[in-house]
């Protein structure tokens, strides 16, 4: 297997059953390849948040197993695989607690052990790259919304895991937010990071995603690219989706034979075949 | 936990289920008074067949001696640290007694709130006069119990992804770092105390006017025999000496 | 002639310990039969705004408001909070917050026990309740049980029992998957119709919500700054909302010389749209090339 197709979590036929009956996954065998990004999709209550709550040990497997660089997540512990698997939780105020923002970021630095002069790097870096430098000082709970959440994704960056988990990073997000948070995962794809979307926003998940997971009632129901999987509408209904607005306009328009494939993901791709086939109707002209 | 479970509600169809809250109230409180009062041993095993026929009548028998066993360890600990310290017949008579005494105590008001909703705990509250927002206090409390043990676990498990560290190591470490848990889950908790402040103005609660109720509690002659045969009862012991 | 329900002038609002203005310059009329998709950047005021018409501020938050303001005769500075809940309905964001019940059941009665209405009365807007929303088997049900589109779901229930003239709904789908969403703002805007009401809905998947407003108003730092028929005020503050795909692709096509109509926001409808406009642009071109022979 080359460096490129290594495969850095390996999900292993894997049950877990909650303490009161509930089976959340029922036989999940998959992977994550190091360096690409992955959305695990789905309806809420479908495994989702169970299944990366695996990748660093915070759950362990009733049954089957999870590798995460090799290591058994049943024999390892969770602060040492959550150095390997960085996961920003969905609400970042269940988390904060520091005096300020510069501290809220060196605190997993410091639990994992990292000495104080590298610590002031890293955290300034982070701090930096999610543009929030100038809060260094302040108290965390100043901050807004949007902030707070970028200050989560600052606080994993910081001590560099390979692997950067990211659990609804859009859910109650504006329009601005979600820019900005595409532009933070263009970033980390820039540094090489692995990383894992758990999301349902169809929109969102078309731009960047190399490969999308649905999980349907603790399995996993379809696997594959974005145009394969989001155009696939047994698996979207199955997986309490919608189909992305521009899938559903090309299925129609691929439905009267004006389209000869309706995976159109992206405006500029679909405007431009509209466009032509406008054109060619009008014999050249540009208005009708 | 399983001696926890012994506490849930569930609901049965019986005679003891029929009666009004405030009636199995009343009859667990009579039970652990007895209790309470006597030091005789007879008496204690007299009561504590009392609760467990009412356990019976109430078709509740497997869940309290389930809740029983679960707290098996508590009792023999009971008894061990009172038997110690008078290590003779005596002393083994006063550590059962100590003992059942306990056990009638968990039994009895298990019972009560296996068989009573939170619902009717604050009917049965403000039945006997205490004002709303108490008692809707009371249910509030009961309904927010298993959202807060959420919270505690999704706070636990982001710090734990963080590092930090709370299943191994020294002891004195572990409790150091469940501090931690404080500050996120108290400012989280606040400001969930202030949305549901907010949602229940925005829902009319402290209107001017006198609010209804849909249920009302209802005394019948079934509460009537219960509470006149419970006196009776204590009577009748404390007439032949029991107490 | 439209009735308005709403009436709101000059208003701004500051809140307590706060140096800046909230809002300022709110000038708002809210109309029956009316669903008001309220939209903006995180923080420009839009969930203070809506506070507004239920009484919360200035009554649970203090602070100064300012202005002429007018929610169905009542004014919020003069009418406590618990005043407005016969009137205005709100459903929050987070369905845990706003169930305070083990039961469904209890859940409904609440608001009309606060209301001083009779226990017959209750019992009977309760099973129509049940009806109407299809959850009668819901009805012992503990909330914490339910799955957050159903939780929504009764919370609704639990307003709309109360028969209010306007409801406010703030992002009320945060927490759904995006066919519960779509469920629930379709129930939302079915039940504005059924009862003739004023629904304001913060929203911000507009994917899924555009379709059904029927008005878009747009707030950017503390002010109203585009208010009008959805499409167009989209397409003009769209730097700042984001518009929808099928809005962005509109954009293009008619920047190209190709508009197609898309009063209904819906990506199948405008599919037949432009359908329509290449059969009818093929037509044109049988026609043209016929003449051309003819000639």
């Amino acid at each position: 297997m080359s460096e490129s197709e290594e495969k850095i979590i390996e999900i292993d036929n894997v049950y877990y059953e909650y303490p009161e009956g509930i089976q959340a996954l029922r036989g999940v065998t998959n992977y994550v390849l190091r360096g690409e990004i992955v959305a695990i999709m789905g309806e809420n209550g479908a495994g989702k948040t169970t299944l990366i709550k695996h990748f660093n040990g915070l759950l362990k497997p009733t049954r089957g197993r999870i590798k995460v660089k090799d290591k058994d997540t049943r024999k390892t512990s969770v602060a040492e695989l959550s150095r390997i698997v960085g996961i920003v939780f969905q609400n970042p105020d269940h988390q904060l607690f520091a005096e300020t923002v510069f501290d809220e970021v060196a605190f997993p630095l410091r639990n994992f052990g990292f000495p104080e002069d590298v610590i002031e790097n890293r955290v300034k870096w982070a701090l930096n790259i999610l543009e929030l430098y100038q809060y260094c000082d302040k108290s965390p709970f100043m901050l807004s919304v949007g902030e707070r959440k970028r200050l989560a994704i600052a606080s994993v960056l910081a001590y560099d895991p390979e692997v950067i988990v990211l659990d609804e990073p859009t859910a109650g997000q504006d329009y601005l937010q979600k820019e900005k948070i595409s532009e933070i995962i263009k970033l980390l794809k820039l540094m090489g990071k692995t990383i894992v979307l758990v999301t349902h926003d169809v929109e969102f998940v078309t731009m960047y995603v190399q490969r999308i997971i649905v999980m349907s009632q603790g399995k996993i129901i379809a696997e594959g690219p974005p145009h394969r999987v989001l155009t696939d509408y047994n698996v979207i209904r199955r997986g309490n989706l919608l189909p992305p607005q521009l899938v559903r306009i090309s299925r129609a328009l691929y439905g009267k034979s004006l389209l000869d494939r309706y995976d159109y993901l992206s405006v500029e791709d679909l405007s431009r075949e509209i466009i032509s086939k406008m054109r060619e109707a009008n014999g050249g002209t540009s208005s009708i | 936990m399983e001696a926890l479970r012994a506490f849930k509600t569930i609901k049965k169809d019986s005679l003891y289920d029929r009666l009004d809250p405030r009636t199995r109230f009343f009859l667990s409180t009579v039970l652990a008074f007895l209790a309470i009062y006597s030091s005789r041993l007879d008496t204690q095993l007299i009561v504590l067949t009392c609760v467990l026929s009412l356990s019976f009548m109430a078709k509740r028998v497997r869940v309290i001696l389930r809740g029983l066993y679960g707290s098996l360890f508590l009792l023999v600990l009971i008894f061990t640290l009172n038997f110690i310290f008078t290590p003779n017949l005596q002393g083994a008579i006063y550590a059962l007694v100590m003992t059942l005494r306990f056990t009638t105590l968990i039994t009895s008001f298990a019972l009560f709130f296996n068989s009573t909703s939170p619902e009717e705990i604050g009917i049965a509250l403000e039945g006997v006069g205490v004002p709303r927002d108490f008692s809707l206090l009371i249910n509030m409390s009961f309904r927010f119990v298993p959202t807060l043990a959420n919270d505690i676990q999704i706070v636990s498990d982001a710090l734990r992804s963080r590092g930090l560290e709370l299943e191994k190591g020294r002891l004195y470490n572990r409790i150091k770092n469940y501090v931690y848990l404080l500050v996120p889950l108290i400012i989280f908790e606040v400001r969930r105390s202030m949305m549901i402040a907010e949602a229940l103005e925005a829902r009319g609660y402290g209107l001017d006017v006198k609010p209804t109720r849909l249920v009302s509690l209802k005394f019948t002659w079934k509460d009537c025999l219960a509470i006149v045969l419970a006196l009776l009862g204590t009577f009748l012991l404390y007439f032949f000496g029991f107490l | 002639m439209r009735e308005r329900l709403v009436y709101l002038r000059d208003v701004s609002y500051r809140y307590p310990d706060s140096k800046t203005q909230t809002l300022q310059n709110i000038n708002f009329d809210g109309y029956r039969d009316e669903i008001v998709l309220l939209i903006g950047p995180s923080g420009c005021g839009k969930s203070t705004l809506a506070r507004i018409f239920n009484g919360l501020i200035p009554n649970f938050y203090g602070g100064q408001l300012q202005g002429e303001i007018d929610i169905a005769g009542y004014d919020p500075r003069k009418t406590p909070t618990a005043k407005f809940a016969k009137t205005v309905g709100f459903v929050f964001q987070n369905p845990e917050n706003q169930l305070f019940f083990n039961t469904v059941e209890r859940e409904l009665a609440f608001g009309l026990e606060n209301l001083g209405v009779p226990p017959a009365e209750i019992r009977k807007k309760i099973d129509e309740a049940l009806r109407e929303y299809g959850i009668e088997e819901l009805r012992q049900r503990s909330p914490f049980e339910l799955s957050s589109g159903q939780q929504q779901k009764v919370a609704l229930a639990s307003v709309m029992i109360m028969q209010p003239q306007i409801l406010i709904l703030d992002e009320p789908t945060a927490n759904l998957d995006p066919l519960s969403a779509l469920k629930m703002i379709g129930l939302i805007a079915k039940k504005t119709r059924e009862h003739r009401m004023l629904t304001i809905l913060i929203e911000h998947r507009l994917e899924i919500a555009l379709q059904f407003a029927t008005r878009v108003v747009v707030m950017n730092e503390g002010q109203i700054i585009a208010d009008g028929p959805p499409l167009e005020t989209v397409l003009k503050t769209d730097y700042i909302v984001g518009a929808p795909p099928m809005v962005q692709l509109s954009k293009k096509l008619q920047s190209s010389g190709f508009p197609v109509n898309i009063d209904k926001l819906v990506p199948e409808a405008m599919a037949l749209e432009i359908i329509r406009k290449l059969s009818k642009g093929g037509l044109d071109e049988r026609k043209r090339r016929e003449d051309n022979r003819d000639r």
